[in-house]
């Protein structure tokens, strides 16, 4: 598989007291050549900041001026951290816009970023606030060290297999965090009767793995994979978007083409509901409206399915814009919790603009197909008083079908 | 360009001052950090990049308010401290380019809408405020702020006030400088005024007391810091159409132009002529180009809006002026496709090529002269002229992207256009000496536009190196820069406002 916007150049770290690689300064001088800043009203970091240090232009300009001797690598700790990941900028520029097939270059923010962090972490210079992500980080890797049965203890009674054709990979987000998520994503799929396995010890995705210790990620990318082809995989559902972009994004990138084929959990229910293999036997009488996840919908290109599902579900009155709209929001989160972690006011500001902007379409009940939406928007929902409710797509399906979660 | 001197000036060190700067804005609002002030030396045009760390400024400001920005203002005259106002920093004259480092207002954070008037058709914004934002806010109300550069979503508006900007829709319903009713501005010495049409906020036409407000269209920071402006809305036109019409020749496609200046249609968004030139440039492989047959040399663009009835009408009329002119309609895949993605195809980095057909990544910049009817084909084609001269000489480093000829005046079609050649030019492999032929070239495109009766620039600005000279010498000879010599220095009697630019420090 070709994968247009990888730049294996981005592997070489930039350092301290040497010089930035041809190609490195190059890509940054793309961006910088056009300078137009398209895509900067639209980045949700610079709705709220209004400062153009963290936007595409900056993060590319600041690289573009350290290699040519302007910036200062110390000095630079906190540049990459208020960038959400979202890809906006990436979608809203004309150097992939119009360029991008035919001259098989995209511009790749949310990879340059994450390349940055981690080659400033790897110096020692790291942004304010990341001990809170080195917390989360820990956290993750002792889940992987610990005992199988934690990982898996979200299926306690679900009489799940740990093999089979198809397996739901369920990630510690939400395994911990949100396990309402990936127990209605597995009661659905048993009421439709899909036979379906999970992993014995799924490994760490953690984005803010990724970002600060790749090594130590990719190992456990490729364990996945490994594990997942011996459990019989050829279908793998993901329960998560941001581990559904790891997948479908960045495991090729080290694992080659992928043995089994990904699909995202809104897809494969979207297929059942078309399929008749579900039923609904109660409505939801709700004003809804529909948030994008950034990771589905903007690094992924993956928006329809989440509609056609809102579209089936009984009773259920719905305003939905369009997704090229959604691109300049965000909850707040980010696709690596890195920048809700390290800027919680502005992560807030980016959640309450758009909860407010649900709540102008007349919404009650603000559906979602993320779990750190869930959990970001649920938190400034509280904070700000906002009236609308963030429910998790799933739960609704699961609701209408009588399955209790 | 000879380096300015301005020892005579005796600035401050604006490194003494930041904390009184953190006082006045917060320190959160104070960027000191190299990066920082590195990504904000540079605005659109190209950027002299083997010179990047003579132009860097010394500290970034973000006001939030006018207080704060009259603050700053008092602080920096006090200390002569060079200012720099930067909007979007999407100029394409250099105006937010800092020619003596100093203090980098960055105006972005001052972007609230402060009122919506829909009984009087006002909108009172900051000057960090975008355009197409304000729209979106503005259509809740079945308003719209009809100022439409091809920066729309970019640039803000005090930097379409500090550039005196041309509006793509301007024929139809104005430039910003007839948009704006009256604003708010803080002087050098941290005086804030209001300066409108005579005394009044809203009123769009007063006969009392000078025109002080058009004295900053066109400024480029070098008078004052606009802080916040009321703007004329118009009413969202029920429809848009959008039409092209090929042409065999370029003459036939310039004699249709001019049919359709002075058929007094007033539903009018533009008239857009692309030349040969462009033509051949947009076919090289642009992803969003719609094919066009090989008999197309020349293509010329009528957009239209108002009611249905209107529009209705314009098309109709001018699909018949159109055709007795000898131009064929292209179809609507055509209009539309070109027409919805006017905002965001201009700059292609990798969309360049050296003699051998080779991409070669370079950066876009746009003359913007304006241009009597009857010059135009000597002008445009001279235009070419010169640049493929560069382009032959210096293989790699230039490259000629085609004319565009549009309707240039404010509510009229007719008399002068802007006539804009597109040049690449690659800034990575800048040398000071191909810098100079850079201003060489310039120099002699702004002498070809004095000389044929025009004007170096109708929307950007002329106080680039390489026009500011052609600019001095001969476009303003005739007294009227020394009397820009002499407002500047009433204005701003220690030379604290964006330092330089116009070469106004000769003021002093
Ligand atoms: C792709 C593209 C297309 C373009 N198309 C057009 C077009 O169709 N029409 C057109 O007119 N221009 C066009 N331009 C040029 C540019 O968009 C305009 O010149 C615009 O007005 C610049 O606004 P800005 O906010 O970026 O100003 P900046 O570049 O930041 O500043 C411009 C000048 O205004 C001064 N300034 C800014 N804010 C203030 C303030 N608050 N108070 C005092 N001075 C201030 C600055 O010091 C500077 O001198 C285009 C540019 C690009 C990149
Ligand atoms: S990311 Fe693209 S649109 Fe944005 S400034 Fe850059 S090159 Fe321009
Ligand atoms: S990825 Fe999103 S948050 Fe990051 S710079 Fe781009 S638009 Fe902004």
């Amino acid at each position: 598989m070709e994968i247009l916007s990888y730049k294996d150049f981005y592997e070489e770290p930039v350092k301290k007291d040497a010089p930035v690689s041809e190609e490195l300064t190059k890509d940054c001088y793309n961006v910088f050549a056009c300078r137009h800043k398209f895509c900067r009203e639209w980045c949700p970091d610079y709705v709220e900041e209004r400062n153009e240090s963290y936007t595409s232009y900056g993060v590319h300009t600041s690289t573009l001026a350290l290699a040519c001797g302007n910036a200062s690598l110390p000095e630079m700790k906190n540049e990459f951290i208020h960038c959400l990941e979202c890809g906006q900028c990436e979608l809203k520029c004309p150097n992939t816009m119009f360029g991008g097939d035919f001259y098989h270059y995209a511009t790749t923010t949310v990879d340059l970023v994450r390349k940055m962090r981690r080659d400033l972490h790897a110096q020692g210079i790291d942004y304010d606030g990341f001990d809170e992500v080195q917390q989360v980080i820990d956290e993750h890797l002792a889940h992987d060290a610990g005992p199988d049965e934690e990982l898996t203890s979200w299926a306690a009674g679900l009489d799940l297999p740990l093999a089979g054709e198809t397996m739901m990979f369920v990630d510690y987000y939400n395994a911990f965090q949100t396990r309402e998520v990936p127990i209605a994503a597995a009661k659905i799929l048993k009421a439709a009767g899909v036979e379906f396995g999970i992993l014995k010890h799924p490994h760490v995705t953690t984005g803010e793995l990724y970002e600060t210790d790749e090594d130590k990620w990719v190992e456990a990318a490729k364990k996945n994979v490994a594990d997942l082809k011996a459990a019989g995989a050829k279908t793998v559902i993901l329960v998560n978007p941001h581990e559904y972009s790891y997948f479908i994004k960045e495991y090729p990138r080290y694992c080659g083409t992928l043995p089994f084929e990904v699909v995202y959990i809104t897809d494969y229910v979207n297929d059942l509901i078309k399929a008749d293999k579900i039923a609904f036997v109660k409505p939801y009488n709700k004003n809804v409206t529909y948030h994008d996840p950034c990771s589905l919908n903007k690094l992924c290109g993956n928006y329809q399915a989440p509609r056609e599902i809102i579209a089936a579900l009984p009773g259920t009155h719905a305003d939905v814009e369009k997704p090229i709209l959604q691109w300049k929001y965000c909850c707040g989160n980010g696709v690596s919790g890195a920048f809700r972690k390290a800027l919680p006011d502005v992560a807030y500001k980016i959640g309450v603009r758009r909860l407010r902007h649900a709540n102008d379409v007349g919404a009650e009940v603000l559906l979602l197909a993320c779990p750190h939406c869930k959990d970001m928007f649920a938190e400034t929902k509280t904070k700000s008083g906002i009236n609308i409710e963030p429910v998790h797509i799933l739960e609704v399906v699961a609701y209408c079908m009588g399955i209790e979660v | 360009m000879s380096k300015i001197d301005f020892s005579k000036f005796h600035y401050g060190n604006v490194a003494d001052h930041i904390e009184e700067l953190e006082d006045i804005v917060g320190k959160e609002n104070v960027m000191t950090g190299m990066h920082d002030r590195a990504i904000r030396a540079a605005s659109c045009a190209p950027f002299p990049m083997q010179r990047w760390e003579d132009h860097i400024p010394d500290v970034v400001v973000l006001p939030g308010d006018t207080d704060e920005v009259s603050e700053v203002m008092k602080l920096a005259n006090k200390y002569r401290l060079p200012v720099v106002p930067r909007g979007a920093g999407c100029g394409l004259a250099d105006g937010a380019f800092p020619l003596n480092k100093g203090i980098c207002l960055d105006m972005k954070r001052m972007a609230e809408i402060l009122e919506v008037d829909d009984i009087n058709r006002t909108v009172t914004v900051q000057p960090g405020v975008n355009m197409q934002e304000l729209n979106k806010v503005l259509a809740k109300v079945g308003m719209y702020y009809p100022d439409d550069p091809a920066s729309y979503g970019t640039a803000v508006i005090g930097g379409r006030i500090g550039t005196n900007g041309w509006s793509v829709a301007g024929a139809g319903s104005g430039h910003p400088a007839n948009l704006v009713c009256s604003m708010e501005v803080v002087l050098p010495d941290g005086q804030i005024v209001r300066v409108g049409k005579g005394g009044s906020k809203k009123c769009r036409n007063s006969s009392a007391g000078y025109r002080m407000l058009e004295l900053f269209f066109g400024h480029q920071g070098t008078l004052g810091v606009v802080t916040e402006a009321v703007l004329d809305c118009a009413p969202k036109p029920e429809v848009e159409f959008p039409s092209y019409f090929g042409f065999s020749s370029y003459d036939a496609a310039y004699k249709a132009l001019f049919q359709l200046g002075i058929s007094g249609i007033k539903s009018v968004v533009n008239y857009i002529m692309f030349d040969d030139e462009k033509i051949d440039f947009l076919r090289r492989d642009d992803d969003a180009f719609i094919p066009l047959p090989e008999t197309v040399k020349c293509v010329v663009m009528a957009t239209f809006a108002g009611t249905e009835g209107e529009v209705l009408a314009a098309r109709k009329k001018s699909l018949s002026i159109m055709k007795a002119a000898g131009g064929h309609y292209l179809g609507e895949e055509q209009a539309w496709g070109d027409w919805a993605t006017r905002h965001d195809r201009y700059h292609l980095a990798v969309h360049c090529r050296n003699k051998a057909g080779q991409v070669v990544t370079m950066s876009w910049h746009c003359e913007d002269n304006c241009m009597i009817h009857s010059e135009l084909p000597e002008f445009t084609h001279g235009l070419h002229k010169i640049v493929k001269k560069y382009v032959e000489k210096y293989d790699g480093i230039f490259d000629d992207a085609g004319c565009f000829i549009y309707t240039g005046g404010p509510y009229r079609t007719w008399g002068d256009y802007l006539a804009e050649v597109d040049v690449f030019i690659n800034e990575l492999a800048m040398t000071p000496e191909l810098w100079e032929r850079w201003l060489d070239m310039k120099r002699e495109i702004a002498e070809l536009a004095v000389e044929l009766g025009g004007s170096i620039s109708i929307c950007h600005g002329a106080c680039r190196e390489g026009d500011i000279d052609v600019l001095i010498d001969k476009e303003l000879a005739d007294g009227q820069f020394d009397l820009m010599k002499r407002i500047k220095k009433m204005f701003d009697p220690n030379n604290i406002m964006n330092p330089g630019k116009y070469n106004l420090h000769l003021a002093y």
